[in-house]
């Protein structure tokens, strides 16, 4: 076996994954572009696309950062020596994260009310804000086991050692566990943090204005197979090169922290 | 007759609870939700072999080492991974099925229900997590005990068949169990193109019955309790074939 018959699959694999980035978006451009008409309807339909698109990204990055803050401090308490405050949140991260995304868009949009009174003010409380909310739940699920594993995963000696040192409980957590914690944590978040971008598709089911629901909008305007065809296209496109570079980092980083 | 009697005492006891599962008395209703919960434990029972069988061939294609097999697998493979299952599943019912409709002429002639699509996207979808988990597990399987089985005279098939798959399915058991409970989680998307699983039962109950916190509570329940098992069954399957000295 030579050296050339050994790398051939490597580089034609690694060719393929990069072409991964983006085979979606070419494929529509390419079909778009051989067929004129069809593409002049896209063009006009994309600002509406793109909208509906903005909306999966907002959902997504507030209910990861409010499933991130949740996660974390209920990740720290799992661990308290406390019964009465560790049962509680083991039992909610033990429902929640075997609750399936779509149950818990569905509960927090029909429990809630649609607008709320604050100081004799009516608020809106707008569906997108309920479906942040129930993808927020599963997420700080996921992401307190994520810190309790993490936490757990940094060597007993260490809490010893900074207890020789005159460090608190909370001390040593602040400065010495966390900050270690955060490097262990990070691939198993990014994972989190695909699926609850993908999660936001379901918020159409329940109404809210996001990409697919905008593509079934689109598509049930034009009424042409082809441009209902080229509209989910679109919306994979989008989720796909959303997702995919941060699969790639995750399994990068993965492959670094295992080596390191 | 005692059957009629405990209904109605649990209903009266939730009820001053504040939960409202009166209409579990009414005949109609309680029917839909049964057979929501019935159809939901059909989809799971169905989609577990699916997507194992599945999920094998792929990771078997993954690491065949020809670019013709491997190529199409794995764009497929990540293609499934990173877009959402609600997208795809919506993508084969509007475009896949309509393209299937004409090509036997008209959608009466169409064999495929939603129910078919539930099950081909959802068992593909976990089908492919299978197939990176299989595959890890198969990457992992020494150099050295392949190279022994291939001086014994194994063919590549059946290196395959005995030495490799066997150990790379324990190895990759804990990741295939977590496909598993998401596979639970992801029937609910059913719900979407009107298969009749629970979620969707529990709509048609709550639309007219306004009690959606009682219904949450025992499809929450529900779910918890399946995925309980899931996990108790896969650590069970992991003992019984934990092979001494390999692995943890």
């Amino acid at each position: 076996m030579t050296a050339a018959t050994l790398f051939q699959p490597r580089r034609s694999s690694k060719i393929l994954r990069n072409v991964g980035f983006v085979a979606l978006p070419l494929l529509v451009l390419v079909w778009s572009l051989a067929d004129l008409t069809l593409g002049r309807e896209l063009l006009e339909w994309i600002p509406y696309l793109a909208s509906g698109f903005a909306m999966n990204i907002l959902i997504a990055l507030c209910a990861m950062v409010l499933g991130t803050l949740v996660g974390v401090l209920f990740g720290i308490l799992e661990l308290v020596p406390y019964r009465l405050l560790r049962y509680p949140v083991v039992a909610y991260v033990q429902i929640f994260r075997n609750a399936p995304h779509l149950v818990l868009i569905f509960a927090t949009t029909y429990i809630f009310p649609f607008e709320i009174v604050v100081f004799g003010n009516y608020l809106p409380f707008p569906d997108w804000v309920k479906a942040v909310i129930g993808l927020a739940i599963p997420a700080s699920a996921y992401i307190a086991e994520i810190t309790r594993g993490a936490i757990l995963s940094i060597p007993t000696t260490q809490w010893e050692a900074a207890k020789g040192l005159g460090f608190s409980r909370n001390q040593t957590l602040r400065r010495i566990i966390l900050p270690q914690c955060l490097r262990r944590s990070l691939p198993p978040w990014m994972n989190v943090a695909a699926s609850i971008t993908m999660g936001t598709a379901l918020a159409s089911l329940v109404g809210v204005h996001e990409l697919l629901h905008a593509a079934t909008d689109a598509s049930t305007a034009v009424r042409r197979l082809d441009f209902t065809v080229i509209a989910y296209i679109v919306v994979m496109a989008a989720f796909f090169t959303l997702c995919y570079p941060i699969a790639r980092l995750t399994r990068r980083l993965e492959r670094r922290f295992n080596a390191a | 007759m005692q059957d009629i009697n405990l209904t109605d005492l649990f209903v009266s006891l939730t009820g001053r609870l504040g939960l409202n599962y009166e209409f579990l008395a009414t005949g109609y209703e309680a029917q839909i939700w049964r057979d929501g919960f019935i159809t939901t434990l059909y989809l799971i029972a169905l989609l577990i072999p699916v997507s194992l069988v599945a999920g094998l061939l792929f990771a078997a294609c993954l690491t065949s080492g020809r670019v013709w097999l491997s190529t199409p697998v794995r764009a497929f493979v990540e293609i499934t991974r990173n877009t959402p299952t609600l997208v795809q599943l919506m993508f084969s019912f509007l475009v896949l099925n309509t393209f299937v409709s004409d090509l036997v002429g008209g959608a009466q002639n169409n064999p495929l229900s939603p129910f078919f699509w539930v099950v081909a996207v959802v068992g593909l979808h976990i089908a492919a997590l299978h197939a990176e988990a299989i595959r890890a597990g198969i990457e992992a399987v020494p150099a050295s005990t392949v190279e022994a089985a291939r001086g014994v005279g194994f063919s590549q098939l059946q290196i395959l068949q005995y030495v490799q798959v066997p150990l790379a399915f324990r190895a990759s058991l804990p990741a295939i169990v977590n496909n598993l409970i998401n596979l639970v989680k992801l029937t609910t998307v059913g719900n979407a193109i009107a298969v009749s699983e629970i979620t969707y039962a529990s709509i048609m109950v709550w639309t007219q019955r306004d009690n959606v916190v009682s219904m949450m509570i025992v499809i929450l329940a529900f779910f918890s309790l399946i995925n309980l098992v899931v996990a108790r069954i896969g650590l069970w399957v992991e003992r019984r074939l934990a092979v001494p000295g390999y692995g943890l």
